[in-house]
């Protein structure tokens, strides 16, 4: 209790720095590209097509019922946060290095404004999705007032592997390398261009299942696409996997946080 | 003595030299193969910090002095909460401004204005606070026709006056100083020290390092003179300057006709 009460005390104060964490972010990575924020919205559409291409020409992969695009671009759509926000946050506390050694901050901040930055990104994606699914004709339905909880299930997920990975890379300098491989594996090993019913092996199958991504993913799809209301088990898997990850990152960052300053 | 706005008891802070910075898989894989490594490298321990307990009242402006390595700068870091001690416990009272490093957090990339507020908000201030101070910060610094500008296209001095303009806006209970800070040209430095002067006559409570003797001696009240991590004395800051520089030109004595 002590402990989320010293949290909002600190976030009162550094909510501001948190702010300007963000826009920093957000002004720096669009200020020279003609396009500007547009781009938020063309990438993912872009890789979209260019993955659809190849996935339903080439390896004619298809999702009888539902349109292909709609299907592949959920998953794009999350996974494209997950890896992006963890990969950011993995990095802010070696970068912060002259910061964090000079001025007291709570470093949690930097981790924090990564996820924030590119869920500002994530919401912008929002628009392309939809565009997709009204000319689709996938169409909508009164469940989607229920996708904020998966969106905020897959923010905590991020923020504690973010918390995480910006822990153990303080320590091990590989991680940058290593995460790189990790997240293409990853990507792979989430359905978001193939469904998980083309696996044969039901262990396999099964082990898939476990991944939070395709928790969330597989959320968003049943209210996207087959317009029904997620089971109380996917409600629970969800929030049960955020908050554990969350749980796990922020207990590392918290425990190892005052060491950061020796390695750095 | 009025309220105490830091107290140390019992710092002590050690460095692992050797395995702290730099454990790699790599150099992990390798340490597997070298017999002597195994099973851990041998730390290296350094106590830069031992045992240190010592009260700070509000208002009193104390020096630091000691060799380069004595700690001084280790103990600063750990005044302004950037370190934890190893052992002990070190409580500082009210709003801390480190003058320790300007311009914490500039982004290249935003304009002045931009950074004005992102560095302040690095220092914990508000928007409000920052948007009330802008038009000071802008006209101490003299910046005002490169408020739109973006930081890349400063000159190092132009960067340099916009932090001190920014770090030297508040006034802090503590203040943190690391030698007096002289930046930009002849014109600027001058006003400069005019401002640090006037913050630590001000009223603040000021923890001072530097290594001009007469510059603390003229400033302080009271002087810390650490030695190897500890202190060796703690008291009056005349005798505490004279002791030092008496042992300085002691040992530089010593040299000399060692030779």
């Amino acid at each position: 209790m002590q402990y989320i009460r010293n949290l909002a005390a600190s976030l009162r104060q550094y909510g501001f720095l948190l702010g300007q964490l963000v826009t920093r972010d957000f002004k720096v990575k669009y200020k020279r590209s003609v396009l500007g924020v547009a781009w938020s919205l063309l990438y993912p559409l872009l890789t979209m097509a260019v993955m659809a291409a190849v996935f339903s020409n080439i390896f004619r992969v298809s999702t009888p019922g539902v349109s292909y695009v709609a299907y592949l671009l959920v998953g794009l759509v999350f996974f494209n946060y997950f890896s992006e926000a963890s990969n950011l946050s993995m990095s802010t506390i070696v970068a912060n290095y002259a910061l964090i050694s000079k001025v007291y901050v709570p470093k949690y901040v930097f981790p924090l404004s990564k996820c924030l930055f590119v869920g500002i990104n994530f919401l912008l994606t929002l628009l392309p999705l939809y565009a997709v699914i009204l000319l689709t004709g996938t169409g909508l339905c009164w469940q989607h007032l229920l996708l904020p909880y998966v969106y905020a299930c897959l923010f905590l997920f991020t923020l504690g592997v973010g918390l995480l990975l910006a822990t153990v890379s303080v320590f091990l300098r590989d991680m940058f390398y290593i995460y790189g491989i990790v997240l293409t594996m990853w990507m792979y090993l989430t359905p978001i261009m193939y469904d998980l019913d083309v696996i044969g092996n039901p262990a396999l199958r099964a082990l898939l299942k476990c991944n939070p991504l395709y928790q969330y993913i597989s959320f968003a799809r049943t209210i996207i696409l087959a317009h029904r209301t997620p089971s109380p088990r996917q409600f629970a898997a969800a929030g049960a996997s955020a908050l554990l990850f969350l749980a796990l990152g922020a207990t590392a960052f918290k425990r190892r946080q005052d060491s950061f300053i020796y390695y750095l | 003595m009025g309220d105490v706005m830091i107290r140390a008891e019992g710092v002590s802070m050690r460095f692992r030299l050797g395995i702290e910075k730099g454990f790699s898989l790599k150099q992990g894989f390798v340490d597997l193969f070298d017999p002597k490594k195994r099973g851990g490298r041998r730390p290296n321990e350094l106590w830069a910090l031992s045992d240190l307990s010592f009260e700070v009242a509000r208002g009193e402006v104390v020096g630091l002095i000691g060799a380069n390595g004595a700690g001084k700068s280790t103990l600063l870091k750990i005044v302004a909460g950037v370190m934890k001690p190893t052992r002990g416990r070190l409580l500082a009272y009210g709003r801390i401004c480190p003058m320790i490093e300007l311009g914490a957090g500039f982004d290249e990339a935003l304009t002045a204005r931009e950074n004005i507020f992102l560095n302040g908000a690095v220092m914990g201030y508000s928007k409000a606070f920052i948007r009330s101070r802008l038009d000071e910060i802008v006209a101490f610094s003299e910046l005002g026709d490169f408020l739109e500008v973006p930081l890349r296209s400063f000159s190092s001095g132009m960067t340099a006056r916009l932090a001190f303009s920014v770090a030297t806006v508040v006034e802090p209970e503590i203040l943190i100083v690391d030698e007096i800070l002289a930046v930009g040209d002849l014109a600027f430095q001058r006003r400069s020290e005019e401002r640090m002067l006037s913050m630590i006559r001000g009223g603040t409570t000021v923890l001072y390092v530097s290594h001009a003797v007469d510059s603390i001696r003229k400033l302080c009240g009271r002087v810390l003179w650490l030695d190897h991590g500890r202190i060796l004395e703690i008291g009056e800051a005349e005798s505490v300057c004279s002791h030092y520089e008496n042992a300085v030109a002691e040992t530089d004595g010593k040299e000399h006709t060692g030779i």
